[in-house]
């Protein structure tokens, strides 16, 4: 009986589901690797965690490092899959921190608050059925309402990356009532256009979001659910996004 | 700039420099009053961004009043006097189909918008949130 070595990568399940992608472009293999390694990008993330940052977001940015060994490994090579993945994704996390990361100094404490504060929000938004105060905020943190502004603040000096590279699928989009009102000076525009032209060389993950925002009327909390990141984190890509927009045209 | 206030309305008046560096400054005085009127998060958002996206198409002038007038049920905005003519391009007429202006940024923000005054080229916009019943 022929047994195959419990290490030998020629043998391993990584091994077949590389070979189906990189031979035969089955996407599904694809989807199957970054299914199995999403423990590794976890683990790997958490080390990072506590440095101003939710864990939920390193580990989408640990993703997409793990997609990008999984497109950029060679069969020819007698290496793991994990082996080759690990430097991947820390070097995609520490990327982010050092790209992306707080771009002024924000004191430590304000930093976890504001990182702490993106899951109350959740929490209580979820608890209430509406948007928390910033008084109820300052009770959940057990901080004062000047603290959890200031928080919110410093998140502001933070800015998110793009998370469009990762993984996702695109949900069927219910349209809702848009909220607002007609002001007596200025009739609503009653159709609520296409805004593809307006959204230019944005990241398609910006691009949805700004579509369900401003053409589909969704609120950030509905927005947050659709695409799996925080309502302060959907907050911050709309203003990114349109100062984006605003500075290129401004070109 | 007037901002005609009641007996149950409460006035903040805010002057300051406008360009990105001044922005939290305006974030913060919006978040207190939000605080004091018990706004949700998302909606003083709204009005956070409300008020950013007028002040970064008010150009080149030096700095610009904000007014809240501030009632139980809602917060009113005065922002102005506000010099740029594209401004009021912007907020006047439909929504251009396609573009993801000024106007339709508002629209979608607050519950409502308009001219307070527009003398001698100069206009004050209102923004209004309204504080929702909990």
């Amino acid at each position: 009986m022929t047994t195959a070595s419990a290490h030998g990568p020629s043998a391993s399940p990584d091994r077949e589901l590389l070979r189906r992608y990189h031979v035969h472009g089955d996407v599904s293999a694809r989807e199957a690797l970054v299914e199995r390694h999403l423990p590794l990008v976890r683990s790997l993330a958490r080390r990072y965690a506590g440095r101003g940052e939710s864990l939920e977001d390193i580990e989408q940015v640990g993703a997409i490092g793990l997609i990008k060994a999984i497109d950029r490994y060679e069969l020819a090579r007698e290496v793991a899959l994990t082996t080759y993945a690990t430097p991947n994704v820390v070097g995609e996390i520490k990327r982010h921190f050092r790209d992306r990361g707080w771009t002024i100094r924000i004191p430590r404490a304000l930093q976890e608050l504001n990182v702490k504060m993106s899951g109350a929000v959740e929490r209580l938004t979820v608890r209430l059925g509406r948007s928390p105060t910033i008084a109820e905020l300052a009770q959940e943190l057990d901080a004062t309402p000047e603290q959890v502004l200031e928080a919110v603040e410093a998140g502001s000096a933070y800015s998110p990356v793009s998370l469009s590279a990762s993984p996702g699928t695109e949900d069927d989009l219910d349209l809702m009532e848009v909220i607002g009102e007609v002001d007596k000076e200025f009739a609503r525009a009653d159709e609520r256009a296409s805004l593809e032209p307006a959204l230019g060389e944005l990241p398609e993950r910006e691009r949805r979001i700004l579509r369900m925002r401003f053409e589909e009327g969704l609120t950030q909390t509905q927005i947050a659910d659709r695409v799996g990141l925080s309502q302060m984190h959907v907050s911050r890509l709309i203003r990114r996004s349109l100062e984006d927009m605003r500075d290129t045209l401004s070109r | 700039m007037s901002a005609p206030t009641t007996p149950d309305t409460e006035l903040v008046e805010l002057e300051t420099p406008i360009g990105r560096e001044w922005e939290p400054v305006v974030r913060l005085v919006l978040g207190g009053v939000a605080d004091r009127l018990g706004l949700g998060f998302e909606e003083l958002d709204d009005l956070q961004l409300a008020v950013e996206r007028l002040l970064a198409e008010a150009g080149a002038q030096p700095s610009v009043k904000l007014a809240l007038e501030l009632s139980p049920d809602r917060v009113r905005a005065h922002v102005g006097p506000l010099r740029e003519a594209t401004i009021a391009a912007a907020l006047q007429g439909p929504s251009v189909p396609g573009q993801l202006g000024l106007r339709r940024v508002l629209e979608t923000v607050v519950d409502s918008f308009g001219l307070d005054d527009s003398a001698e080229g100069e206009l004050v916009v209102r923004l209004e949130k309204r504080v929702p019943r909990r």
